[in-house]
């Protein structure tokens, strides 16, 4: 059977999982490009960097998130409201005759700002109310969505800086301004993550996270700063879709906690913790985006999207359970 | 005997109405190897989270070289020299063995990126190698994963880990579960150099062998009370067990 042969490749690659991920993602763009020679062309490739670029930010915040043991479920909701409350920020400061420049920049720091609040408030839930964060991260999901509504009125924020949406177009390759901005964040999280203490103490917290506090790290610290980090990503990434669409709509980040963790899942992070890496995550959203506008080409109707995502989170989990348990016990 | 390196006096611990330690006195020297035995219950885990500063005892003081001491987290038994090593739980098994045993002691690149918290993973993984040799274990690479070794080697790690670390006191939480009689000979063997080391260990054990073989002096708990405290020389297997029970009571 083949899938039997498929397991043993799996578990012979199982060190390096990136291999297998690039091989999926060329497998998809072949498929993709048979049907359809649109797709093979820059213009496509550069929409679906265009869409990886949000997604990969809050997909990097969600895999310290995962590693550490936990889930950021208001990641989606946080790119809505930082948008809207950034678009606010901008449409007063060019109302009042400020430099566009300027505004975007002010634009760009209170969305960040927006974001490392929510991250603090998940933070402060899961470590001083001790709630568990799937539910903490529901409870500002629903919070931070219901309030971007609330805010905005249910409609996009305009009248900001006309020069954000030239921003958006791609110079360097497929890649924009925001784009390779992302990318360089996406770098030094990732030198965080592996070379560096932030990153080792996300990794034994989420693998044994008794072992950490006896080893004297300060667990409750970490775990704000965790959350803080994803909330900081997600609100950066409410200012690329500003930058994107030209104003702040609350619902932009719709559905992103699903994209985030399927590109983290993908990528070979274990939801138990412990486990993932942020090239897997960046090839995770690769995957993810690329499928989205493949099936979009082949004449899919965009609704089945999330369906597609869904499936590809449960296909991604069941793959990591033939690798078998050897995480150890985790208590 | 000389002063005691580490000591607490009349330490109480009361989890809501529930009296888990009720007035107990330990002590242990420098090159000494305590046994602190009792039934389960008894109130050994109590004592040792009081010990290595995880819980705050409710009434009682702690000294240590002879200046009285409070814990506020094991941090600051830690770093204190006070190193504790809980049952089954003290490595994190995605991690190397390099990376365990610096676990919240981690060396760090020199210049700005160093600064940053940039790992020095090549020293580590050196140091974690030398150190776990000095301790007598053998240990496969640093570099390797802990969840691909053995139980008993990461018995081991985990030991040599507090060991290497440890200035003053090690406090070993049933180190020999789940070992073969192999591995608990080494772990033993670990023991005994922690004690020429000139550290105070103190050994909890059910494996009641083990605490006769290796220990200078046996501590006995019964229901959160010290009910013995003598020289190993004074028990043999029988008397030991009838004092843990509760059948009969050393004078």
């Amino acid at each position: 059977m083949s899938t039997v042969e498929n397991t043993s490749i799996i578990k012979k690659f199982a060190g390096n999982q990136q291999f297998l991920l690039l091989l999926v993602w060329f497998g998809m763009v072949a498929f993709f490009s048979a049907f359809n020679s649109i797709f093979f062309s820059t213009a496509v490739f550069g929409n679906i960097l265009l869409d990886w670029a949000p997604v990969v930010l809050m997909a990097v915040g969600q895999s310290f998130v995962i590693i550490s043991g936990g889930i950021d479920l208001s990641v989606g909701s946080t790119v809505g409201l930082s948008g809207v409350v950034a678009a606010f920020q901008m449409q007063h400061m060019i109302e009042s005759g400020k430099n566009q420049w300027f505004a975007i920049a002010i634009g760009t720091l209170v969305a960040a700002a927006v974001g490392i609040i929510i991250g603090l408030v998940n933070g402060f839930l899961i470590t001083k109310a001790k709630i568990v964060p799937f539910i903490a991260t529901l409870v500002t999901m629903g919070a931070s969505a219901g309030l971007a509504i609330i805010y905005s009125g249910g409609a996009p924020v305009a009248g900001g800086p006309e020069k954000a949406i030239t921003l958006s177009v791609p110079w360097f390759g497929p890649f924009s301004t925001p784009g390779l901005i992302v990318v360089v964040i996406v770098i030094i999280c990732g030198l965080f993550l592996h070379r560096a203490r932030f990153g080792r103490y996300t990794y034994a917290i989420g693998s044994n996270e008794f072992a950490a506090r006896s080893a004297g790290i300060n667990v409750n610290r970490h775990y704000l700063k965790v959350y803080a980090l994803s909330g900081f990503l997600s609100g950066l990434a409410g200012m690329y879709y500003y930058c994107r669409l030209g104003s702040g709509a609350p619902t932009s980040g719709y559905g992103g906690e699903l994209d985030a963790i399927a590109a983290v899942v993908i990528g070979g992070a274990a939801l138990s913790g412990g486990v993932g890496r942020i090239s897997g995550t960046v090839l995770g959203a690769l995957i993810l985006t690329t499928t989205t506008s493949g099936l979009i080409i082949i004449g899919v109707a965009p609704d089945w999207k999330q369906v597609v995502v869904a499936i590809l989170i449960a296909a991604a989990v069941l793959l990591q359970g033939t690798k078998g348990d050897s995480r150890g016990a985790k208590k | 005997m000389s002063a005691p390196l580490y000591e607490v006096r009349n330490i109480s611990k009361k989890y809501g109405s529930v009296v888990a330690l009720d007035g107990a006195d330990f002590q242990i020297h420098a090159g000494e190897i305590v046994g602190l035995v009792g039934d389960n219950g008894a109130g050994k885990s109590t004592l040792v989270k009081c010990l290595s500063g995880a819980h705050k005892p409710t009434s009682g003081s702690i000294f240590l070289d002879g200046a009285e001491v409070t814990w506020d987290s094991p941090r600051d038994a830690i770093e204190a020299g006070v190193e504790t090593l809980y049952q089954d739980s003290g490595l994190a098994p995605h991690l190397t063995v390099s990376a365990n045993v610096f676990l919240g002691r981690e060396k760090y690149l020199s210049g700005p990126l160093g600064k940053l918290g940039f790992l020095d993973n090549k020293a580590m993984n050196k140091e974690a190698h030398e150190d776990l040799d000095r301790v007598g274990i053998a240990v496969p690479a640093s570099n390797r994963s802990v969840s691909q070794l053995s139980g008993g080697q990461r018995q081991a790690v985990a030991i040599g880990r507090a060991v290497s670390w440890a200035s003053k006191v090690i406090i070993l939480d049933e180190p020999t579960n789940h070992l073969g009689a192999r591995q608990a000979g080494e772990v033993l063997e670990v023991m005994k150099a922690a004690r020429a080391k000139g550290l105070g260990v103190v050994f909890i054990s059910h494996t009641l062998p083990h605490v006769l073989q290796v220990t200078d002096r046996i501590v006995v708990l019964r229901l959160g009370k010290i009910v013995a405290n003598a020289p190993t020389s004074e028990f043999d297997a029988e008397k030991l067990l009838g004092t843990i029970t509760g059948l009969n009571q050393v004078q």
